[in-house]
């Protein structure tokens, strides 16, 4: 008898708590990235961006001038608060498959989030597709990734050939400047979607621009040395040295060049591990002048006045400040509350359609884009790249140069 | 390719060879006395290289001084594995070959993630010490200071084993090995040896953790790819044998230059894995294996 009372209390509970999330009292939405193995931190600094952007969300607090900016929930859904599930895909894809599928079954999410690696991104969102709920491509860059016919594929930051465009763009501005053209350039990536995908539109934009590919370099992520690859770039001397790698890799490979006594001319990097604060620390000296394709500029403060406080709130939480990555994760998720409270509800074919008309300019975001709209692939197309150059182991934005919080240092044909 | 181009690649390779000779060394020496792989050896790897870290950021003491005190601290790592899982491991009836695996197995993720709980996930380095990012360089090749630091230690330590095994302990190491039961009758106490075995193989690999801090950075998962090539280094020169552990090193380490700059550098792995089938196929026992 009191086994079964217990049991019945039991399934009432659980049949209220089912209850309480029917209510929309709170929007559950899943996160999958790497929490352990290899991108950890990566994927602990997304977490502490995107519990940034729902404090800001959840909160009461003065209003920040940015998308969702206004604190006390989601006003659509009588002031519903955001409810962020974190699953740990480790990097591997399988595993971010699995996760998915867990998240969506289980804890019913509304939407998933992800996951830095374009290797996650591509299982993941098969499975938010077969679901038919959407997958926010908040930091993947594979171009690849939305040219696959998705239907519930939104991607809010630029993909590799945008940003790749933007390097190709960069130089052609930073020749006119100083009237020393980049002649060569020497490709240097890892093995799997990311590195691959980056350096065929590098290699197609080299080859439109009619500039010489020195060396074209695929090397084994992860591996514990690369002597023998920075003797390659060496050996090439190009002009620029365009690298695709995560941050492991990218402390390796500039302490391997300058092991060989190789300082290249001009390190142009499709961001990635180049914008971890790991690599700034790890290359430290070695670090100074490379410069890097971004899509954020911390110092753009007087055009984009949330950075400050939303900064402050992160720094708050992580002690580090906003990079290309976590500031591309808060905005994805501010882009998705935002599409949730116009829907009015967290049923997939009315958040589909709010997603699909989205339309934020660029100064009610942290960004430095022009703004935020979905063509139909799902691939934002008014999120214009910047490039950004280390001085004293910081990044400075210094293209475009109306933009520009520092002046280019291009030793190319000096 | 250049002369001077191709002696670069050489000395990398032999540089980084060395580096693994002495990654495998404990691991070989450990396998050779009592049969135990054990699949934590990157872990502790990377628990030597944070404890690099740490001391020298919490007091700025050089690397290279960290030598004895990370090899003793190391060494009292592996006596307590020993004690507290491995014996114990050793002493069930049945399946011991699984069991043994699976606890040095559960070890190195329980390290990993406890290294990731304790220290984070950020890429840590020494950044500054005597050595660091210094550079010889003698007739257009270079040669970076803290590897080559790295392969005389290896060298030394290597001798230092050699020696080791021709000393009384070497001897009882040497008796246990060949037959475990047998030494019980004269008086060697075969569970000490063991133990000893245990604290002599992890104090050389926490001596290449030293020597890895001078110029790799840290991270929970530093050890993997690491330890894979120890395993492969290993069964290529031959288990339980030092010599052989030496030599499969730098084999592997010029291989694995050698076919990046021949091939593309992401295959570089496949001419590391080709020559250890090849050797398994002529020779299953290894280069200098004696079983």
């Amino acid at each position: 008898m009191k086994r079964r009372t217990l049991l019945t209390a039991a399934a009432s509970a659980l049949a209220l708590g089912n209850q309480a999330a029917w209510a929309a009292d709170e929007v559950v939405i899943g996160f999958v990235y790497p929490l352990t193995g290899n991108g950890a931190q990566v994927g602990l600094d997304a977490k502490a961006a995107f519990e940034t952007m729902a404090e800001i969300i959840n909160g009461n607090h003065a209003p920040i001038p940015m998308l969702m900016g206004q604190g006390g929930g989601l006003p659509k859904l009588g002031g519903a608060k955001l409810k962020l599930v974190f699953a740990d895909s480790q990097n591997d894809p399988q595993k971010a498959r699995a996760e998915a599928e867990r998240l969506i079954t289980q804890d019913k999410v509304c939407a998933i989030v992800g996951s830095y690696t374009s290797a996650t991104a591509a299982t993941i969102s098969q499975v938010t597709e077969r679901y038919e709920i959407p997958y926010i491509s908040a930091d993947n860059s594979s171009p690849s990734l939305n040219q696959r016919g998705l239907k519930w594929f939104f991607r809010t930051g630029p993909h590799d050939e945008m940003f790749s465009r933007a390097m190709f763009d960069f130089m052609k501005d930073a020749a006119t400047k100083t009237g020393r053209a980049a002649k060569s350039v020497a490709l240097f990536y890892e093995d799997s979607i990311f590195g691959t995908d980056s350096s065929n539109v590098q290699r197609k934009l080299a080859q439109e621009a009619g500039i010489t590919i020195a060396a074209d370099i695929r090397y084994r992520a992860n591996s514990p040395s690369l002597s023998t690859e920075a003797q390659k770039l060496k050996s090439a001397n190009a002009d620029v040295i365009l690298p695709s790698s995560y941050t492991s890799d990218a402390i390796l490979i500039m302490r391997a060049m300058a092991e060989i006594g190789y300082r290249p001319k001009a390190v142009l990097a499709q961001a990635a591990g180049f914008q971890e604060q790991g690599f700034l620390d790890g290359a430290a000296a070695l670090a100074n002048g490379v410069m890097s394709r971004t899509s954020f500029a911390l110092d753009a403060t007087k055009s984009r006045p949330a950075i400050v406080p939303a900064n402050a709130l992160y720094r708050a939480k992580n002690n580090k400040d906003f990079n290309d990555n976590t500031s591309r994760e808060l905005t994805a998720l501010a882009v998705l509350a935002d599409a949730i409270n116009r829907a009015g509800s967290t049923k997939n074919t009315a958040l589909l359609d709010a997603l699909k008309a989205t339309d934020v300019p660029g100064d009610n975001t942290i960004m430095p884009w022009a703004g935020i709209k979905f063509d139909e692939t799902g691939q934002n197309i008014k999120c214009n790249p910047v490039i950004a150059q280390v001085f004293d182991g910081v990044y400075k934005t210094v293209w475009p140069f109306n933009v520009a919080a520092a002046d280019v240092i291009w030793n190319v044909g000096t | 390719m250049l002369s001077a181009d191709i002696a670069q690649v050489l000395i990398g390779g032999l540089l980084m060879g060395l580096i693994y000779a002495l990654v495998a060394a404990g691991l070989s020496l450990i396998f050779g006395l009592m049969d135990v792989v054990n699949f934590a050896h990157g872990e502790l790897l990377m628990l030597a290289m944070y404890a690099v870290f740490i001391i020298w950021q919490a007091t700025g003491m050089d690397p290279l001084l960290q030598i004895p005190l990370i090899a003793v601290l190391l060494a009292g790592c592996g006596v307590a594995i020993y004690r507290g899982l491995i014996a114990r491991a050793l002493s069930v009836q049945f399946n011991r070959g699984m069991v043994q695996i699976f606890v040095t197995f559960g070890l190195a993720i329980f390290i990993r993630g406890a290294a990731q709980f304790a220290f984070g996930g950020e890429f840590r380095s020494v950044s500054k010490h005597i050595l660091a990012n210094r550079t010889l360089e003698i007739g257009g090749v270079f040669v970076p200071v803290p590897q080559l630091a790295a392969s005389i230690v290896c060298l030394l330590a290597f001798a230092g084993l050699l020696a080791i095994s021709r000393t009384e302990f070497g001897r009882a190491l040497e008796a246990t090995r060949e037959d475990r039961d047998a030494v019980a009758l004269i008086g060697i106490d075969r569970d000490r040896i063991f133990a000893m075995g245990w604290g002599l193989g992890i104090a050389t690999l926490g001596v290449a953790g030293v020597m890895l801090g001078g110029f790799y950075y840290v991270g929970p998962n530093v050890g993997a790819s690491f330890a894979l090539i120890a395993y492969v280094t290993v069964a290529l020169g031959g288990f339980g044998s030092l010599t052989g552990a030496l030599v499969a090193g730098v084999l592997i380490g010029e291989v694995e230059a050698i076919t990046a700059a021949v091939f593309e550098p992401s295959l570089k792995q496949i001419g590391v894995y080709a020559i250890y089938m090849v050797v398994l196929m002529l020779r299953p026992r290894g280069l200098f294996g004696k079983l």
